[in-house]
């Protein structure tokens, strides 16, 4: 048997995706950047394909993808996250809807993709280089509340009143926002459902400039969020798409990419 | 492959507004509450009464009809003597200007797409059973007309674009009066004479206690903050009128005996005058950066507060025609609205209250897309100039971005002012 890896390293994380010739997955494996992207990155896929019990030649194929693709030489083939995004949103979801809208939000990013039913990216939007909306930002909420980033979800379905507003589109300044509110004994829940609105309006914006169109698929890390999936529902008012492994997705997409470029060349 | 995840009910259209909405308001009355110093007791009414309204959604005039009014220019008196309610729907809500900026180009009034998007949303606390549009700007007469054709019931109340001549005062009181009979019959009332001297007399005793606290920060230990003043006036929007009388009446009391207070609350602040595009709740945020950057707003000429009070209806005989031509007569001649072809009335009246209100500089706002108050900028900042009061001109919208280069905008006018105001001390023990 032959299998196929899709490598994606991100600002925060590095996911790997194996999948085997029928384009089905077989194991990941996600584990931080760190510092040297190229090295860990590394380690990582010795280390799961030893606990796949896979040999480093049956992976025939390896698509790097991510903000450090460059640096992963041994890559057979390098693709923008983008185009991995929307092949791995479309076949994660192929059993249960076609997905045409993708929402990611990443370490340090977050994208809109909109593609056609032949998974193609018709258009897509980014933030504007800024952590405001994006995991960082999170991070650096629940570091402020001194509470775990898994745990921001809990705390927003245990808001009792209104939701506080954050307007400061920076991260540093939203920070001292959200000390001013803390110092105003407000909720540690309002002020959780409060940031979670108000990076779900940022997103909004964002889906609105490529077009709202169902099914919406939404991946990276923050997805495993539930409450910040709960105010991107609300303030799309629709029911969005969550993977098992949102996390991922693109390097899952990678993976299938790989399989696709090995068949071809194959035959060609 | 979708996780089991819990699955949440996805909250409606109106009640994502009403989140929305709430969560505006919430932002402001908590500033307002936490970030100054010694906050007056008999604010507390107001504080509550917004988010009574904006958060919990409670409806002040149930059982009553009620007319709403798109301007300042509507005469309360008549609406009250015809037992309705008048409700200015004049909108501060970013989350309606979002709404609104559909129907209308981007780059128009934020004041006039919020007010047409709350209409297009349908979503009111106290929905208006009669709408009247005075025809005073062209985005407000022509947001009179998308409004009609969403399906509410407009009623056009024609309004001059001039205040000098004869002609002009004439068209204005045949308006109104045609308003009254309209009305009147509309709503199946008939205007009395006593019912009209009644609430010409009660609304003046509102107009008195506005004038009343408005007196009290002429001190040089003003009592009240300029953003305090605002809530209160933009109360007088849509409050029960005998509720905000008894409110008021308490305010002017505590603020009374704060001004005998020996320790001065605001006393290094600079004392600003406030001009140009109102600020309607929840949108204080220019007055509330004055005042966060310590300056303190001593006096206001804007359409929702001053203007609405400033006036009083001086009635020579108290028969009906004459008083329905009084109420004109104040609404017209007492107006110091951009629109106006001339309005040398406007530039001065912010020059008395420079004066009268001992003010060291004037803030004028404009909306982005206000073309009128954005065109009498420039009559305006050269008058000053003449008279040698600082101004500073702000373009702004409702938008919540964008605040830190106001904020630095604000604070180093305020600064100016502050030196102004050492070396103007120097000057004096120099001497």
């Amino acid at each position: 048997m032959r299998y196929f890896a899709g490598i994606d390293i991100g600002s925060t994380a590095i996911k790997i995706a194996i999948v085997d010739e029928n384009g089905d997955l077989v194991g990941h494996k996600i584990s931080a950047s760190g510092s040297m992207f190229y090295k860990y990155a590394k380690e990582s896929l010795v280390d799961l394909l030893r606990s796949l019990d896979l040999k480093e030649e049956q992976v025939v194929y390896t698509v790097a993808t991510g903000y450090g693709r460059k640096l992963f030489k041994e890559a057979n083939e390098k693709i923008s996250e983008i185009t991995a995004n929307a092949i791995g949103a479309k076949a994660a979801a192929k059993d249960e809807c076609e997905i045409r809208t993708i929402i990611n939000i990443g370490g340090q990013d977050s994208k809109a993709i909109s593609i056609d039913n032949e998974g193609n990216v018709v258009n897509f939007a980014m933030n504007d280089r800024c952590a405001a909306g994006t995991g960082k930002f999170l991070d650096v909420v629940a570091m402020n509340l001194e509470i775990g980033v898994d745990e921001l979800g809990k705390y927003h379905f245990m808001s009792q009143g209104t939701p506080l507003s954050i307007n400061s589109t920076c991260a540093v300044f939203a920070e001292s926002e959200i000390i001013g509110l803390l110092g105003n004994n407000h909720s540690i829940e309002d002020i959780v459902a409060g940031v979670h609105y108000s990076i779900a309006k940022r997103i909004i914006k964002l889906v609105k400039r490529v077009g709202i169109k169902d099914a919406i698929y939404f991946d990276g890390g923050p997805a495993l969020n539930e409450g910040l999936v709960n105010a991107i529902e609300n303030e799309l008012s629709k029911e969005i798409y969550i993977p098992k492994h949102p996390q991922i997705t693109t390097a899952f997409g990678a993976a299938i990419l790989a399989r696709e470029s090995y068949g071809y060349l194959q035959n060609s | 492959m979708r996780t089991m995840r819990n699955r949440r009910k996805i909250e409606t259209q109106m009640e994502r507004q009403n989140r929305h909405k709430a969560m505006e308001s919430v932002a402001v009355l908590d500033k307002l509450k936490n970030d100054f110093s010694k906050p007056l007791e008999a604010m507390n009414y107001f504080y509550d009464l917004f988010e009574r309204v904006y958060c919990k959604r409670e409806s002040l005039h149930d059982r009553s009809v009620k007319v709403g009014t798109l301007c300042i220019q509507v005469p309360y008196e008549i609406i009250y003597a015809l037992d309705a309610v008048p409700v200015r729907l004049c909108n501060g809500f970013h989350t309606d200007d979002e709404i609104g900026s559909d129907f209308a180009p981007s780059k128009a009034c934020p004041l006039v797409k919020a007010t047409v998007g709350q209409f297009s949303s349908g979503n009111f606390v106290d929905r208006p059973d009669l709408v009247v549009s005075p025809t005073t700007c062209d985005q407000k007469s022509k947001a009179g007309a998308i409004i009609e054709s969403m399906g509410y019931p407009i009623y056009d109340m024609e309004f001059p674009r001039t205040k000098e001549s004869e002609e002009s005062r004439e068209y204005w009181r045949r308006s109104v009066r045609k308003f009254t009979k309209d009305l009147s019959k509309e709503l199946g009332v008939k205007l009395t004479r006593s019912k009209l001297k009644k609430t010409i007399r009660r609304i003046g005793y509102a107009q008195y206690l506005y004038h009343r606290l408005n007196t009290l920060r002429k001190s040089d230990n003003p009592p009240i903050l300029g953003v305090d003043m605002f809530l209160v006036t933009n109360a007088f929007f849509f409050d029960r009128l005998e509720s905000w009388i008894e409110a008021v009446e308490r305010l002017v009391e505590e603020c009374a005996a704060k001004t005998e207070e020996e320790s001065a609350t605001y006393q290094n602040s600079p004392r600003i005058v406030y001009t140009g595009s109102p600020p309607i709740f929840p949108n204080l945020k220019i007055p509330l950066l004055i005042e966060q950057s310590d300056g303190l707003i001593v006096a206001d000429e804007t359409c929702s507060s001053n203007r609405m009070f400033n006036d009083m209806i001086s009635v020579d005989e108290w028969f009906l025609y004459d008083m329905v031509d009084s109420i004109s007569d104040k609404y017209l001649k007492g107006c110091t609205c951009p629109i106006f072809t001339k309005n040398s009335d406007r530039i001065r009246r912010i020059i008395n209250l420079v004066k009268e209100y001992h003010a060291e500089g004037v803030v004028y706002q404009a909306f982005a897309g206000c073309q009128v108050y954005e065109m009498e900028q420039r009559s305006v900042l050269s008058a000053m100039e003449k008279e040698g009061i600082p101004i500073l001109y702000l373009e702004s919208d409702y938008s919540p971005s964008h605040l830190g280069q106001l904020t630095t905008r604000i604070e180093a006018f305020i600064e100016s002012l502050k030196n102004r105001r050492r070396k103007k001390a120097c000057a004096i023990s120099q001497e």
